[in-house]
């Protein structure tokens, strides 16, 4: 079955396609049923796939390579033929994230078919979403680096179809543009990178890519630049500080599209591509340290921001961002397991909170929490789900979010307690927003009665999903570290070298935490032999997954104490405490509330370069056009004139003097000479002839 | 006897076809001493081919041509003459201007 993964892709790809130029649009058109039967066949292969791969039954990685194209050319001066491939190459990350994106594809679409029920365009916007999942899975399962890029690029062009959908607003317009640069922003670096790569390597496959390193002979200073290229471009997608300014904004779009985009498909791209060309980051230290001061920063940033936002899709944006932030910052620690563990629960939680949010939103037609409340008693089910997944994303103990957050923060914890500490402020605040968001929107007494009044449970369409996602948010942390399953799934890649110089006294540690302790060895035995050294070596030093007891206790109770925090911050219908600690903390409510001011420096940024532009141009207009190009003009107008002049006066007259000599001589002739007299001119003749003998004769 | 002689009679011939046809007023003088001329440009063909080529006769034979062309030009030219004579009334070659230009 894994042969045929390039199915996987290549299917939603058709299905949009035909969405999109063979059905014909209409409100309640049945086309996006194709999508979703399209996905359904992706998911099913997809879950055989990472069957065979969980089970060991295949030796990862499965690489499986197409002729493409080829063409000459030079790497360091060394010319050669290249042979471009296109491929896919299945490993464990790739199998778990084909399910995860699948899945949630699967439920997004199901739920949207609800959600969108009676748009005009209705089943353009499922085009759209099969499209924007066709390019995620592109990106996942492509074993040739070019590809991948050209299916991010893909997505980065879906994330502006679905972010700009209703683009008779303003607000899309204005969001999809900003996304659309923003991210682009980063794909030059990516693209830079990807062209060192290849000028280096003289290949796109990461099989090449990823041996050449092994063999040491990347330099080091390309291996920085290209490092910095690609952790650019995940930037950008992944929406890491300071580039992150376009996910906030990316809220304008549909809400089921929003929880794609957060879940599974633009913004866990760039996340994949650190952990997919990790040995880049590897051979790099210096950068993998800045990847994960980048994430420790946005995800303190952005939890910050979302304490304070009263939009619930906002809250749910900065979240995002802020998760983000924590597995990029797991990547850069040098936890390759935990930074993907988080990567796929998060997308069960967060696409739940989406969808549920979504749900809301569809019963009460706002977005602002003051004006909700109390909905949990019309909404059980959208409550319940939705409760869960706060618990999850909060790290509520044994739901799935716990176990890869804890797995997060002992990575961070053996490599730099400083950032711990940050990283462990943040979960705080974590809980606290989204407990904020539950208890503003669910609990209390309704604030507005008419919308309270007219709010109703959704349709078992839009439940349904939310139900399963639940059900995984409850139970796939649980289930993927159980046996070290996802030690086994995503093992760190075997290159280090660098990683982790801990002490011993954390391993004891180690051993008494009680969080899904000990079955490295279990998975090391799971494990392809050539992966057995390593793995050992690595969870026998830096000890993957497990805080220290009383750090993991530590945890446990400020996380229970945020919630708690957060109950008497918002428990009333008039939430009075949180509204007095406002009207005495205003300036630094403004600060969190205009987002650091990020947006303003990037308006700021943006305007300074207009004015540079508009002197730039000023000074092209006045100096250089006026001087150089409008006084070289003069000058050759000047020069031609007299140029002109001379040719008229001197070589004009002369040809003229010329042409006049010879007609006045030859009408002088003829008046002198042509008489008629024939025997003159027998004479002429004769004289001529003597004249010319005589001549010959001389000389 | 030399080829100059032949050589000298020739030239002789030449030059007094040559005044003849630079001095006669009458037009038939005019083309006797082109006959003249053409007589000693044939005194010269045979005589070169009799002392540079004996063996062959080419010089003879091309002055047998010459004069019998010579014959065809001159019934011509009489033609023409008589033509102009009936127009003009006059045979003086000074009267002769159809020519100028």
């Amino acid at each position: 079955m894994i042969e045929y993964a390039y199915l996987v892709a290549l299917i939603p790809f058709a299905a949009s396609l035909i969405m999109l130029f063979a059905a014909k649009e209409d409100p309640h058109s049945p086309a996006p049923w194709i999508g979703i039967v399209a996905m359904a066949v992706c998911l099913g292969l997809s879950l055989s796939i990472l069957s065979a791969v969980a089970s060991g039954s295949v030796d990862l990685p499965v690489e499986k390579n197409w002729d493409w194209f080829s063409f000459a050319a030079s790497v360091d001066g060394k010319p050669f033929f290249h042979g471009m491939k296109v491929g896919t190459l299945i490993d464990g990350p790739a199998a778990l994230l084909m399910v995860v994106v699948t899945l949630v594809s699967l439920m997004v679409q199901i739920y949207s078919i609800a959600y969108m029920h009676g748009d005009k365009r209705f089943k353009r916007y499922f085009a759209f979403v099969s499209f924007f999942t066709a390019s995620m899975l592109g990106l996942v399962i492509s074993s040739n680096l070019l590809v991948a890029f050209m299916s991010w690029e893909l997505m980065g062009l879906a994330s502006y179809l679905l972010i700009g959908f209703w683009f008779e607003k303003d607000g899309p317009c204005e969001a999809q543009k900003k996304a659309f640069m923003t991210t682009k922003l980063g794909d030059s670096g990516l693209y830079l990178a990807l062209l060192f790569i290849f000028a280096k390597v003289g290949s796109f496959q990461l099989s090449q890519i990823k041996q050449f390193y092994a063999m040491g002979y990347m330099p080091a200073g390309a291996a920085v630049v290209i490092a910095i290229g690609l952790l650019f471009g995940a930037m950008g997608k992944s929406a890491q500080a300071p580039l992150f300014v376009w996910l906030p904004d990316a809220m304008e779009g549909p809400t089921p599209g929003s929880a794609l985009i957060h879940a599974a498909t633009m913004v866990a791209a760039g996340i994949f591509l650190v952990a997919r060309t990790f040995f880049v980051f590897q051979a790099a230290p210096v950068v993998m340290d800045a990847a994960a001061w980048i994430g420790c920063a946005t995800a303190f940033l952005a939890a910050s921001m979302a304490l304070v936002s009263y939009d619930i899709k906002r809250v749910l944006a900065f979240s995002t961002i802020s998760q983000l932030g924590f597995m990029m910052c797991a990547l850069g620690v040098g936890g390759y397991t935990a930074g993907l563990f988080h990567l796929t629960t998060h997308a069960f939680f967060k696409a739940l909170l989406f969808l549920a949010a979504g749900s809301v939103i569809h019963s009460v037609h706002t977005n602002d929490m003051r004006l909700m409340g109390g909905l949990s008693r019309k909404m059980p089910v959208t409550f319940v789900t939705m409760f869960l997944a706060t618990c999850a994303i909060a790290g509520v103990p044994y739901l799935s979010g716990a176990y890869s957050k804890d797995m997060i923060l002992a990575n961070v914890w053996t490599r730099n307690p400083a950032m711990f500490w940050i990283m462990l402020t943040t979960a705080c605040m974590t809980a606290f927003y989204m407990f904020r968001l539950v208890f503003l929107t669910f609990t209390g007494a309704d604030r507005d009665h008419e919308k309270h009044h007219h709010a109703h449970e959704s349709p078992f369409l839009m439940t349904g999903p939310l139900v399963l996602l639940a059900f995984l948010s409850l139970v796939s942390g649980y289930v993927l570290s159980r046996n070290g399953l996802i030690h086994a799934l995503l093992p760190k890649p075997a290159l280090s070298a660098v990683t982790a110089t801990p002490s011993t006294s954390h391993a004891e540690h180690a051993a008494a935490a009680p969080a899904a302790a000990h079955p490295e060895h279990q998975a090391a035995a799971a494990a392809p032999s050539h992966e057995i050294a390593s793995a050992s070596r690595h969870h026998g030093e830096s000890h993957d997954g497990h805080l220290p007891g009383w750090l993991h206790y530590l945890l446990m109770a400020a996380i229970a104490g945020s919630i708690l925090l957060s109950y008497m911050f918002y428990k009333g219908p008039d939430y009075a405490l949180a509204l007095a600690f406002k009207s005495n903390l205003s300036p630094l409510f403004t600060l969190l509330d205009r987002r650091w001011f990020f947006d303003d420096a990037f308006d700021a940024l943006v305007k300074f370069c207009d004015r540079v532009a508009a002197l730039a141009f000023w000074i092209d207009s006045n100096v250089v056009d006026r001087i150089f190009v409008d006084g070289w003009g003069l000058l050759m107008r000047i020069v031609s004139e007299i140029s002109n002049v001379l040719d008229a006066l001197l070589v004009d007259r002369t040809v003229d003097r010329f042409g006049g000599v010879t007609v006045g001589s030859g009408v002088l002739l003829r008046s002198l000479v042509e008489d008629g007299q024939i025997q003159e001119y027998l004479l002429y003749v004769a004289i001529a002839f003597s004249l010319a003998a005589t001549l010959i004769l001389i000389y | 006897m030399t080829l100059a002689h032949y050589m000298g009679v020739a030239a002789a011939l030449f030059l007094i076809g040559i005044f003849g046809a630079l001095t006669r007023r009458n037009i038939i003088g005019i083309l006797m001493s082109i006959e003249l001329m053409f007589n000693a440009a044939n005194i010269n063909l045979a005589a070169f081919n009799r002392f540079l080529h004996p063996v062959g006769v080419t010089g003879q034979t091309l002055a047998l041509f010459v004069i019998t062309v010579a014959a065809a030009e001159i019934v011509v030219g009489l033609a023409l003459l008589l033509a102009i004579y009936r127009g003009t009334n006059t045979v003086y070659a000074e009267d002769y201007n159809l020519l100028k230009g």
